[in-house]
C-alpha cells in the first residue's frame, strides 16, 4: 500500500508529464524542421499520427494563389459536346461545398487515379445526353488585380484564366 | 548549506507556480461551452453527410480503399475503424451510431464514454478519405483529444441533470448537487488554450511569409478566387482598396497580438472579442460556416468560469425569486418536481410542500387544485401557467419551450391536459407506486 501523500504527488507527477508531453506535440507538430524539431519528432511521431494531431496551422499561407476549377467536356454520340463546370452547382452553405470541391481538386491534382472513376460516375451522371467520351480540364485562374477589375474585365475573362487538359476517356458502354 | 536551502525553496516557488498554472482547481464550464458547439457542429456537418456515404467513404466510392495504401505508405499507426467494416450496412451502421453518439456529446448524456467514440469516429472519417481533410478537421483533432481527456459533461449537461435528479430523490427536492471543480479540469483546459494560441501563432506566422500578406493584398486575391468570388465585395474593394489593406493586416494583427494578449486578466476580453470578431467574418463573408463555428469552440476555452457565474447571477437577479408551492402528500407531483426543478441549474427556484409549510400567498384549498408559482411581485401562477412562465425564465428549461409556446395550441392542450392529471394525481401515485419521500 502506497501512502496518500505519496500518491497524490505520483498523481501530480503524471499529470504534469502528460501535459508536458501533449504541449510539446502542439508545439512542435507545426514547426519548421530543424535539428531539435527533427529529433523530437522521433519521439512524438507516433502520438501525432495516431491522433491525427500531425497539422501545419498555414490557412491561406504564406500565399492565398490562384484559384482552379474543375471543368469536363461530354461528347455525345452525334459529336456534340457539352461542357460542364461541376463547381457552379454547389452553394456555399452547404458543406457539399467543401465535400465536393475537394473531390474536383483531386481529380485535378492526381487524374491518373481520380479522373477515370470520377468519368464514370459523371457519364452516369448524363446519361440522358447519350454520352460517348469526356474529357476532363483544370481551369487554372490568373491573377486578377484592382486595376483589371476597374478597368470593366470580368474574372473569367480569357485573359484570367489557363486551361489544361487533364484526362479524356471513353464513357462506359450503358 | 544555505545555498541548499536556497535551491529547495526556489523549487518549491517553482512548483506552487507550476501547480497554479495548472493544476489549480476549477470548474468545467468553459469545456462545456466548447463540447455543445462542437457536438451540434458535428452532428449538422455529418448529419448532411449522410446522403453521400457510399460515395465519401465506401469502398466503392471516390476514395477506394486501395488508394489509401500509396497515401499513407502502410503506416500501421493511421487506423480507422473504416479501414475495417467496408460493407454498405456497415457504414450505414457506423454512421447513424456516430450521429447517435454526436447528439449524447452535445447534450452531455452518458459523455464518459460517448465522447470516446465520438473522438474515433472522427478519426476514422478523417484518414478513410483524406481529400476532405481541411482547417476544420485539423482543429477538431486536436480539440476533440483533450475533450475526451478532460472530465466533462459535470456541467450544462443531462449527466448533470441525471446527478441532480437523484440527489433530489434521495435528500428531497431542496437537495442539490456542488459544481464539479478539479485540477486535471485546469490542466485539460489550459491545453486547450494552448492549442488554440499555438494555431494563431503558426497561423499568424506562416501569413507573414508570403507576398500578398505582407503586401496587404491577400484578402483581395481571396474574393476573386473561385471558391470565395464576392462581386460585391470585389466593386466595394476596388474603390476603396485602404479596406484590403486593413483586412488583410487587420488579420495578421489579431492572429499574432492574440497570443500575447489572451493570457493576460485586463486584455483577455479584448484579445477574445478579436478573435471572435474574426471568426464571424470568415463565416459570414467567406462562407466557412462549419471551420468558424469550431474555431470559436476552441475560443471558449479562455472564458472565465467566472464571467459565467457572473452571468448566471445577473440573470437570476433580473428574473427573481421564484418560488414553486406542491403537494408534498403525491408522490407523483414530487417525482415529476425531481425531474423539472434537475433542470433549474442556477436554482431560481425554491420549493415549498404546502402540506408541512402553509403559503402566505396561496390558500390551501387552491393548492389542492393545483400546484402554484409565485413571482417575486407576490402574484401567484397555476398549474400549466405556472410551467409556462417557469420554462421561459429558467435557461436550463429553454429546451422545453417549443412545448409551452406554440400559440393557441399549448394552451389548448397544456391546461386541460395539467387539470386532468392534477385531479387524478393520486390515483397516478398509486398506479406507479410513487410514495413521496420524506422532503427535508
Amino acid at each position: 500500500m502506497i501512502s496518500e501523500k505519496l500518491r497524490v504527488r505520483l498523481t501530480y507527477i503524471a499529470m504534469s508529464a502528460f501535459v508536458t508531453w501533449h504541449t510539446l506535440a502542439m508545439v512542435l507538430a507545426p514547426a519548421p524542421e530543424s535539428d531539435v524539431t527533427l529529433l523530437a519528432r522521433q519521439a512524438l511521431q507516433p502520438y501525432l499520427t495516431f491522433f491525427r494531431l500531425d497539422n501545419q496551422w498555414d490557412f491561406f499561407a504564406p500565399s492565398v494563389g490562384e484559384g482552379s476549377r474543375l471543368r469536363y467536356d461530354v461528347q455525345d454520340r452525334d459529336g456534340k459536346v457539352h461542357a460542364f463546370m461541376p463547381a457552379a452547382e454547389l452553394r456555399w452553405y452547404h458543406p457539399n461545398f467543401l465535400w465536393f470541391r475537394s473531390w474536383y481538386y483531386r481529380i485535378i491534382d492526381d487524374p491518373d487515379n481520380f479522373a477515370e472513376s470520377a468519368g464514370v460516375i459523371f457519364c452516369r451522371k448524363h446519361a440522358a445526353l447519350r454520352p460517348l467520351a469526356i474529357t476532363f480540364y483544370e481551369i487554372q485562374e490568373e491573377k486578377f488585380t484592382p486595376e483589371d477589375f476597374a478597368a470593366g474585365k470580368q474574372r473569367m475573362d480569357k485573359d484570367f484564366f489557363s486551361v489544361r487538359m487533364l484526362r479524356g476517356m471513353r464513357c462506359p458502354d450503358p | 548549506m544555505s545555498l541548499i536551502r536556497n535551491i529547495q525553496a526556489a523549487l518549491t516557488k517553482l512548483a506552487e507556480v507550476w501547480w497554479l498554472i495548472w493544476f489549480q482547481p476549477a470548474t468545467t464550464a468553459p469545456l462545456e461551452l466548447a463540447r455543445i458547439g462542437i457536438g451540434a457542429a458535428l452532428l449538422t456537418h455529418y448529419g448532411l453527410a449522410t446522403p453521400y456515404l457510399a460515395d465519401f467513404w465506401g469502398n466503392a466510392g471516390w476514395m477506394p480503399l486501395r488508394m489509401l495504401d500509396q497515401e499513407y505508405n502502410n503506416n500501421p499507426l493511421v487506423q480507422s475503424l473504416l479501414f475495417y467494416f467496408t460493407a454498405p450496412w456497415q457504414l450505414y451502421l457506423f454512421h447513424y451510431v456516430f450521429l447517435g453518439c454526436c447528439l449524447a456529446f452535445m447534450l452531455g448524456w452518458r459523455t464518459s464514454w460517448v465522447k470516446w467514440f465520438v473522438l474515433i469516429a472522427q478519426i476514422s472519417y478523417d484518414y478513410r478519405n483524406p481529400m476532405f481533410f481541411y482547417g476544420v478537421d485539423k482543429i477538431l483533432a486536436g480539440l476533440l483529444l483533450i475533450l475526451c481527456l478532460a472530465p466533462i459533461g459535470r456541467a450544462l449537461s443531462l449527466d448533470r441533470v441525471r446527478a441532480i435528479r437523484k440527489a433530489k430523490r434521495r435528500g428531497g427536492l431542496d437537495a442539490t448537487v456542488p459544481l464539479f471543480a478539479s485540477e486535471w479540469t485546469t490542466a485539460c483546459t489550459r491545453l486547450m488554450q494552448i492549442q488554440m494560441a499555438v494555431l494563431f501563432f503558426y497561423s499568424g506566422i506562416s501569413k507573414m511569409g508570403g507576398e500578398d500578406w505582407r503586401a496587404g493584398e491577400a484578402v483581395w486575391t481571396v474574393f476573386t478566387t473561385d471558391e470565395h468570388y464576392s462581386l460585391f465585395f470585389l466593386n466595394l474593394f476596388a474603390s476603396h482598396f485602404w479596406l484590403v489593406n486593413f483586412a488583410t493586416y487587420g488579420t495578421v494583427f489579431i492572429e499574432l497580438a492574440y497570443v500575447f494578449l489572451i493570457w493576460q486578466r485586463l486584455t483577455r476580453p479584448f484579445a477574445l472579442a478579436g478573435a471572435l470578431f474574426l471568426h464571424s467574418c470568415f463565416a459570414l463573408l467567406m462562407g466557412l460556416l462549419y471551420f468558424s463555428f469550431v474555431m470559436m469552440m476552441g475560443h471558449m476555452s479562455f472564458v472565465r468560469p467566472e464571467w459565467l457565474a457572473r452571468l448566471g447571477a445577473w440573470w437570476k437577479h433580473r428574473i427573481g425569486p421564484m418560488e414553486m408551492i406542491y403537494d408534498g402528500r403525491c408522490g407523483f407531483c414530487v417525482r415529476s418536481m425531481t425531474w423539472f426543478l434537475a433542470f433549474d441549474g442556477l436554482a431560481q427556484i425554491s420549493v415549498r410542500d404546502f402540506r408541512a409549510d402553509p403559503s402566505p400567498h396561496v390558500s390551501d384549498a387552491q393548492l389542492e387544485k393545483h400546484l402554484y408559482l409565485v413571482l417575486p411581485d407576490g402574484r401567484a401562477l397555476p398549474g400549466f401557467e405556472a410551467y409556462r412562465y417557469a420554462v421561459l425564465r429558467v435557461p436550463g428549461m429553454w429546451w422545453m419551450i417549443p412545448f409551452f409556446y406554440v400559440p393557441v395550441l399549448s394552451r389548448l392542450i397544456g391546461t386541460p391536459l395539467y387539470n386532468w392529471i392534477a385531479s387524478n394525481r393520486s390515483r397516478l401515485s398509486s398506479m406507479m407506486r410513487l410514495s413521496p419521500k420524506p422532503q427535508h
